[in-house]
């Protein structure tokens, strides 16, 4: 296909430019990314099993609720109620901060029945390892918040603006020669030439995603604003928002219908969803409502898990519901979609693998996009200083992507040693992981990319092995106050690591090489630096 | 392909550009979601509707501003697409 040259030209320089600015965070919101398909499983692998109590069957629930409600009457409140899962207590519910909202302090209680029907409550501080990647994800660990959001969604908001533009412009100046150079990686014309061609590989093979993936970054970080202009300039007054009628009294709780109608009236219009969870909010008041997380396998679901459907237990209404057959539905299914596709919530555990390679082979996109970047503007003269601008791009690259993986794992690891001793385990995970993260990229601007980068790999690796370690050791040490991996998805947390241990080390050998046997003009070179350093380098760290 | 004139190649004025794709572009997405929202199916008060409208201002905004580097020039980008603004925006006022 022709494009004018002009054309190509101008679009060139603007993928290079909106990639380089925005690829470092959107590195990590896409890592970080691929680590929350497996959030439930990462919570699990977490969680202390004596903070998972026994789970019960269905018909015990009226029981366990009624018992909840008679020792503990603030649960009316808000409770949830986990329906056959090994990895959650039963029902849990608050005394302080809210399920909704990450609170690092919140004081939850988690309940049971033992064998004999009798209430067994226990106060936790449930750590949040599974909502603090989620963070990651969202802010790429920006801290601090604006109004009632996060700075770094906005952060993520905007990169997400170039990345669209990076996408665009990258598939119109590939165009030229796309059919010609797609598959053709070329490892044989230097090492720039197989980055390059991998880079374009593998973002046009995943350009849906992509595009998927910028525009509802965009929308999640912006939608407050996207409503507030559309209720201005386009429905004017046009947009009501009706409330329900409310009762003269509060409803009695005595009066509550059983866990099984509820399901029943909740799930009548869909009949084929697998209810997983249940909240219950506000139940002896004016306006009570019960939220439902339903699976389907075969839908596109509007949350990261499931669909849910809103419900008034006393009165036996559908509040609201993502699932929405009505002959109006078709919106609201729409809607849903664009949700399940960020969230990869279709297709179940097959559609959930395919996505977290997907987020990886994004984050593989962008530092590749980096490193060329950096190829295109090194000194290639024999014997010429690189330009400052290149060395600190090479630091700030190496530094952040690979200090916030290792960052990362080294947090999940302290977490899981640490958690016996400390009272609130949250505040390991977030000092760990900045501590980790400023490290790296400290280290990384004093002793320059080229050495910086094969500490981190090696770092990386050793950090990714500490994981299924940790479970090796916990088997050995029942009494070490740590625990292994004991179900198929805390075992497949390890054997993800074990994987990345794998990848980190191959890495690593591959960067070394290059370091001591690749071009001496090269930024990753390491040839021409002091001598006595590259024993020490050849000793583990 | 003819080799171009040095006036009719495209210029890059990537500042102009981008304020007019980022400015008149979301202006231009937001009134073609409001003709979609007034006229499209369903009319303006289809149930949930407002969620699928405020969904689409991302995608049209985004390739209003991305395709505005192909204006020749910044000055032709503003009064292309303020052109199209004031075309819309009178659409909608005028006939919902």
């Amino acid at each position: 296909m022709k494009i004018r040259s002009d054309i190509l030209r101008n679009y060139q320089s603007l993928h290079i430019w909106t990639g380089i600015i925005s690829g470092i965070v959107l590195f990590i919101g896409f890592y970080a990314g691929s680590l929350t398909m497996f959030k439930p499983a990462i919570n699990a692998w977490s969680s202390p099993p004596e903070q998972i109590m026994a789970p019960i069957e269905l018909n015990q629930y009226d029981d366990l609720i009624a018992q909840v409600l008679a020792s503990h009457p603030e649960a009316a409140k808000e409770f949830t109620l986990t329906l056959d899962n090994d990895h959650q207590s039963p029902i849990t519910w608050f005394e302080t901060g809210e399920s909704r909202e990450l609170n690092l302090d919140a004081l939850a209680w988690h309940a049971t029945l033992d064998q004999e029907q009798q209430l067994q409550a226990q106060q936790v501080t449930p750590g949040a390892l599974g909502q603090l990647i989620d963070m990651l994800h969202r802010t790429a660990g920006i801290p601090g918040g604006a109004g009632h959001e996060f700075i770094g969604v906005y952060v993520l908001g905007i990169a997400s603006v170039l990345y669209f533009m990076a996408l665009v412009s990258g598939v119109i100046f590939l165009l030229p020669t796309l059919v010609k150079t797609l598959f053709a990686i070329r490892r044989n014309k230097g090492e720039s030439r197989f980055w390059l061609d991998a880079h374009n590989l593998v973002g046009i093979t995943s350009l849906p995603f992509h595009l998927i993936i910028s525009l509802t970054v965009i929308v999640f970080a912006f939608h407050d604003q996207f409503y507030d202009v559309l209720g201005e300039v386009v429905y004017g007054e046009e947009q009501a928002f009706i409330r329900p009628a409310m009762p003269d009294e509060p409803y009695a709780i005595a009066q509550l219908p059983k866990v099984d109608e509820i399901i029943a009236g909740a799930i009548a219009p869909t009949p084929n969803v697998t209810v997983k969870e249940i909240t219950y909010m506000n139940l002896g008041s004016k306006r009570p409502m019960v939220r439902l997380g339903v699976y389907d396998e075969h839908s596109l679901m509007r949350g990261p898990i499931t669909d849910y459907i809103f419900y008034q237990p006393y009165t036996n209404n559908i509040l609201g519901s993502s699932l929405n057959p009505s002959e109006n539905g078709v919106w609201v299914r729409v809607v849903a979609s664009f949700f399940a596709l960020h969230f990869g919530s279709f297709g179940g555990d097959l559609g959930r693998w395919v996505y977290f390679f997907f987020g990886l082979a994004g984050a593989f996109v962008f530092y590749s996009g980096n490193l060329l970047w950096l190829e295109k503007r090194r000194q290639k003269a024999p014997g010429s200083e690189q330009r400052k601008s290149v060395k600190i791009m090479a630091a700030t690259t190496v530094g952040i992507c690979l200090g916030s993986i290792l960052a990362v794992m080294l947090s999940m690891t302290a977490g899981k040693w640490l958690s016996a001793h400390v009272e609130n385990i949250n505040d390991v995970y977030l000092c760990v992981y900045y501590i980790a993260f400023l490290a790296s990229v400290a280290l990384s601007y004093w002793i320059g990319a080229a050495r910086a980068g094969l500490y981190l790999l090696k770092g990386c690796c050793y950090a990714a092995l500490l994981l299924p370690v940790t479970s090796v050791i916990a088997l050995i040490f029942p009494s070490s106050g740590i625990w292994a991996a004991d179900s198929v998805a805390t075992l497949g947390v390890d054997l993800v690591a074990l994987g990345a241990a794998g990848v980190f080390y191959y890495a690593y050998r591959l960067a070394k090489h290059r370091a001591y046997h690749g071009s001496e003009q090269s930024i990753w070179s390491l040839k021409l630096d002091d001598a006595s350093d590259q024993i020490q380098l050849g000793k583990p760290a | 392909m003819a080799r171009l004139a040095e006036h009719e190649k495209i210029r890059p004025d990537w500042w102009s550009k981008s304020l007019v794709g980022v400015v008149l572009g979301f202006c231009l997405a937001v009134g073609l979601v409001g003709l979609f929202a007034w006229f499209g199916p369903g009319g303006i008060n289809a149930d949930a509707k407002n969620q699928f409208n405020m969904w689409m201002i991302a995608p049209l905004w985004m390739l209003i501003l991305s395709f505005s580097y192909l204006f020749r020039t910044g000055m032709r980008a503003f009064l292309w697409l303020a052109g199209a603004n004031v075309l819309t925006y009178s659409m909608m006022f005028l006939f919902r």
